[in-house]
């Protein structure tokens, strides 16, 4: 159809009017052009568009009419239209097909191939959607790049294992280059006691089943045994056969030997946790039976020879009954710290913290009356903790509110509010208060901050509160200042009954 | 009376908290599980009186005196003597053993002197208290 001589150029015939494509093409044609799935205009010597097909009104994103009259480059935008102008000549020209770039606005560009010539009608120029061929080989290449920079060893072999592909984290972690291991059998580099297993994993491949983070050994090219990680997949040709399969297989020795090495670690902890658990359990029963022979014969000394041995004696003989018995007691706080450690792994139930702060003043009665104490609450919640772990909480935060009183009969104050995923309790008191700087120092084992003398204790009950309480998930702290009165503060999680 | 009991120092305690409170006879002292279970043996299989009180330690050379307590409670002679578990260990562990035998009341030995010797009313009270 296409005829040089009778190439029209721009501007040759400004008068030429638009002509209808009515007047072009034959009905018959006209129906065919409508069905082709190809863009199609056909353009005067101005190149002013006198038809367009279905296809073209798609492309161009108008009506085929509002296509009508215009020049094909006034669809592309500005800065590209010269570009688009010149492709376009160049197409007539030189009777070859030119590529364009259309963008469709979304950021997406699709790929044209132009080709026109020139016939009796006018110019004809269709254009052909290049996108796909356009993008294989940029998404081919894109694969590639991938596979290469994969750490991982990325292979690929047909069903009777051999190897087919090979990139550079298989050169790596198997030590053989790609050139001379392709077109080997993958048995090459499994250690002879996993070779057997390859075919069981061919056989799966070729039943269409994938094989998914297969802990294996594999053999490096010098010989060095390797834990690996291995995912198998089938690979299809495009009619869908099976043809081989895909292999990224993970270096995962070091892994394995830090997984070991952490096992190891763990294990030599939770038995050296136990050992020392043992060791003060056992120490602190052991302790006790001297020392009650050191109290009760020391009670005896004093019973028979009380008053027969000077002023000193009965002195001496005091300190020693005193020593034994406060160590006696020392050691039974550490038993409890270590209560406090081991119970309550079981689920807590619902319990009522009402309920348990009654027993804890019940058990508090004779430090109550004794020191004039009045205590009062808001409500107190229903919460998840176990009996004894509040209780104990309770008893030994009021008894220390009690112990370590001002001037003033000890007043303390129980509440408890929702913040947030926790209830907050707080014990408040109008005590003695506590110096800033042991706000943290109170809660280690066997801390005081006074003197026996002044106040009696051992300096584990606020130990035993925090062991408790973190085993019940929640913390512990205070906000206190030295002869401003104490506020304790605990936390427990809320859980939905 | 039988006294169960590897330490002096508690043995005497014992014979002070009787002494005071004025119970007579004689206080057998065995030293060590093993020659507890021969002396239980001893009396089930020879025609000698029985004692009138058990008083045995927990902690004991040998043998535990949770299986004294078994081989006493399988003597169709000495199951009818009184017990009294005297040990240190308030373990919960050794309270359920002695539970779950049946037998004897456990006491936990005192810290104070004053204590220990008002045992001595509790011993007096189980003597020749027949069980069953």
């Amino acid at each position: 159809m296409g005829n040089p001589a009778k190439q029209p150029t721009s501007g040759s015939d400004p008068a030429a009017p638009l002509e209808s494509p009515a007047l072009l093409l034959a009905p018959a044609l006209r129906g065919l052009l409508a069905n082709f799935t190809e863009a199609l205009i056909v353009v005067n010597a101005d190149w002013r568009i006198i038809y367009s097909n279905p296809a073209a009104a798609t492309l161009y994103r108008q009506t085929s009419d509002c296509l009508m009259g215009t020049i094909p480059w006034e669809h592309w935008p500005a800065a590209a239209r010269d570009e688009i102008q010149r492709q376009h000549r160049r197409a007539v020209k030189d009777r070859t097909p030119v590529e364009l770039q259309k963008s469709l606005g979304d950021g997406f560009k699709e790929w044209l191939e132009l080709r026109a010539f020139c016939c009796d009608a006018g110019i004809v120029a269709y254009y052909r959607d290049i996108t796909v061929q356009k993008k294989v080989p940029e998404i081919h290449n894109r694969l590639a790049a991938i596979v290469e920079s994969s750490d991982d060893a990325i292979i690929s072999k047909d069903l009777d294992g051999i190897i087919q592909s090979w990139n550079r984290g298989a050169e790596r972690i198997f030590g053989y280059k790609a050139n001379e291991i392709i077109g080997k059998h993958i048995s090459t580099i499994a250690p002879p006691e996993s070779v057997d297993e390859i075919s069981g994993i061919l056989r799966r491949i070729a039943r269409g089943e994938r094989v998914e983070h297969y802990e294996t050994k594999r053999k490096t090219k010098d010989g060095k045994i390797l834990t690996v990680s291995l995912t198998v997949s089938p690979v299809r040709d495009a009619s869908g056969t099976i043809v081989g399969a895909s292999k990224v297989a993970r270096d995962i020795t070091e892994r394995k030997v830090q997984e070991e090495a952490l096992r190891a670690a763990n294990a030599a902890l939770t038995r050296s946790n136990a050992d020392l658990q043992q060791f003060a359990y056992s120490a602190s029963h052991d302790l006790q039976e001297p020392l009650r022979m050191v109290s009760t014969y020391g009670d005896l000394l004093k019973k028979r020879f009380g008053g027969k041995l000077g002023p000193s004696g009965d002195e001496y003989i005091g300190y020693t009954i005193q020593g034994a018995l406060r160590m006696e007691r020392l050691l039974k706080d550490l038993r409890g710290y270590m209560q406090a450690t081991t119970m309550g792994e079981a689920p807590a139930g619902e319990i009522d913290a009402g309920g348990v702060l009654d027993k804890a003043l019940a058990n508090l009665e004779a430090a109550i009356v004794e020191s004039g104490a009045s205590i009062t609450r808001t409500a107190l919640p229903r919460i998840r903790i176990h009996e004894f772990q509040l209780q104990q909480l309770f008893q030994n935060l009021i008894g220390n509110s009690i112990r370590y009183r001002s001037q003033e009969p000890p007043r303390i104050h129980i509440s408890a509010e929702l913040r947030g995923q926790e209830w907050l309790f707080s014990v408040q008191d109008n005590g003695i208060g506590i110096d800033t700087q042991y706000k943290e120092h109170i809660f280690g084992i066997f801390q005081r901050l006074h003197g026996a003398a002044e106040y009696p204790g051992t300096g584990m009950g606020l130990a035993i509160c925090q062991r408790l309480i973190e085993r019940a998930g929640g913390r512990i702290w205070v906000d206190s200042e030295l002869g401003q009165g104490s506020t304790f503060f605990f936390t427990v999680p809320y859980r939905e009954s | 009376m039988v006294l169960v009991e590897d330490n002096p120092a508690d043995t005497g305690l014992v014979r002070e908290a009787l002494e005071e409170h004025g119970v007579e006879g004689e206080l057998i002292v065995v030293t060590d599980g093993e020659l507890a279970i021969q002396f239980i043996e001893d009396l089930e299989s020879q025609p000698v009186p029985l004692p009138d009180l058990f008083i045995i330690d927990l902690n004991l050379p040998k043998r535990p005196g949770r299986e004294v307590l078994e081989r006493m409670r399988q003597g169709a002679k000495c199951q009818r003597v009184p017990v009294v578990v005297l040990t240190s260990s308030d373990a919960q562990r050794d309270r359920n053993d002695v539970e779950r035998l049946g037998i004897g009341q456990y006491i936990l030995k005192p810290s104070r002197l004053d204590d220990f010797i008002a045992l001595g009313a509790v011993f007096k009270a189980m003597m020749g208290s027949s069980v069953e």
